[in-house]
């Protein structure tokens, strides 16, 4: 697989998942563009570990829950480079809330950064795609349809992005523009320290087939494979990266003790 | 309007509470702020002064007046540059 000659641009790539993937992309030759909005400073670090790979890192600030935000920045890369080949809708966002507590401020916030930024991204990127063709990966999330405490307002959102790569994959494919998602469960990262560390540590881990904790490399590793030509024929998908959690029933428990 | 009025009357819109209970010892809880009435605050308040305000200086502010001589405190270099 190569990307070399590939204008990437990632959501939220300075740090977390986001960085794997930049990272990841740019092993195999892609130059990137991290977007970031709360933390300059580990954008700058990760643009850095870029270039040290032998390809050009670029960093813009964009708060992609905000579309005249979303306009900037892209107006921004298509005067600089006219182009674009890959986008990763990796920014996310939510507020850790049971359904009876997610207030309108609440579901608002998590909706524009989840699902209506990876739309008005798809759209923007599309265009800047036309005649040469491009790759769109978004972040999906095991909780668009397993069920996590406090979780809701992201789970829905994370429904609503796989939705809406499916109907990308369609209305897009004429402009040989390849969409997909990935969906991992949960992701060794600072993010996670918020929702369910601990409780995952006790009672996630036990249920994973695989072993271990999901690392950002593993979910870098099949974003890299989506925006490859070898998964050219794979359209509106959403991938799982859960080392087997989706698959596994507490009924094994029992055979091992 | 001063600096203070300004981010006075964003965090009372955000909060939905009423700006003259904002006092410059009022901490967040006091406003009934939480974490994303804050991180909503500090975007208004970059866009209307044109600043940048990272993450781990947001996280030092104490109180409101913290976050008020912050500002100023940037807006003035900004002006000076």
């Amino acid at each position: 697989m190569s990307l070399e000659g590939k204008l990437a641009l990632v959501t939220g790539g300075g740090r977390g998942i986001g960085r794997a993937i930049a990272l990841k992309l740019a092993s195999q030759g892609a130059d990137i563009i991290i977007n970031f909005f709360r933390r300059r400073d580990t954008a700058e670090q990760t643009a850095k570990e870029i270039e040290a790979l032998g390809v050009k890192a670029d960093v813009i600030r964009a708060n992609v829950g905000d579309a005249t935000k979303i306009d900037e920045m892209f107006d921004a890369i298509a005067s600089k480079y006219g182009r674009l080949d890959i986008l990763v809708n990796n920014a996310a966002s939510g507020v850790g809330r049971s359904v009876m507590d997610i207030d309108v401020k609440a579901w608002e916030w998590t909706m524009d950064i989840n699902v209506r930024a990876a739309l008005l991204c798809a759209q923007r990127a599309a265009k800047l795609m036309e005649g040469r063709g491009g790759k769109i990966v978004s972040l999906s999330s095991l909780g668009s349809f397993l069920v996590w405490p406090t979780y809701a307002v992201v789970g829905v959102s994370k429904a609503a992005l796989e939705a809406l790569t499916r109907y990308l994959a369609i209305e897009l494919a004429p402009k040989g523009i390849c969409v997909n998602a990935v969906a991992a469960s949960f992701v060794e990262t600072e993010a996670l320290k918020f929702y369910f560390d601990e409780a995952f540590k006790k009672h996630g881990m036990p249920a994973t087939p695989a072993g271990r904790m999901v690392m950002p490399e593993d979910v870098a590793n099949v974003v890299a494979f989506l925006c490859s030509e070898e998964a050219f024929m794979i359209r509106g998908q959403t991938i799982i990266i859960d080392g087997g959690l989706s698959l596994y029933s507490p009924l094994f428990a029992k055979e091992k003790d | 309007m001063n600096v203070e009025e300004q981010i006075r009357e964003i965090v009372a819109r955000i909060t939905h509470v009423d700006k003259s209970i904002i006092t410059r010892e009022s901490t967040f809880k006091e406003i009934k702020a939480d974490s994303l009435d804050i991180v909503q605050a500090l975007v208004a308040v970059e866009e209307t002064f044109g600043i940048e305000i990272p993450d781990e200086d947001a996280q030092k502010f104490r109180n409101f007046g913290d976050f008020v001589s912050y500002v100023e405190n940037r807006v003035a270099q900004k002006e000076t540059v």
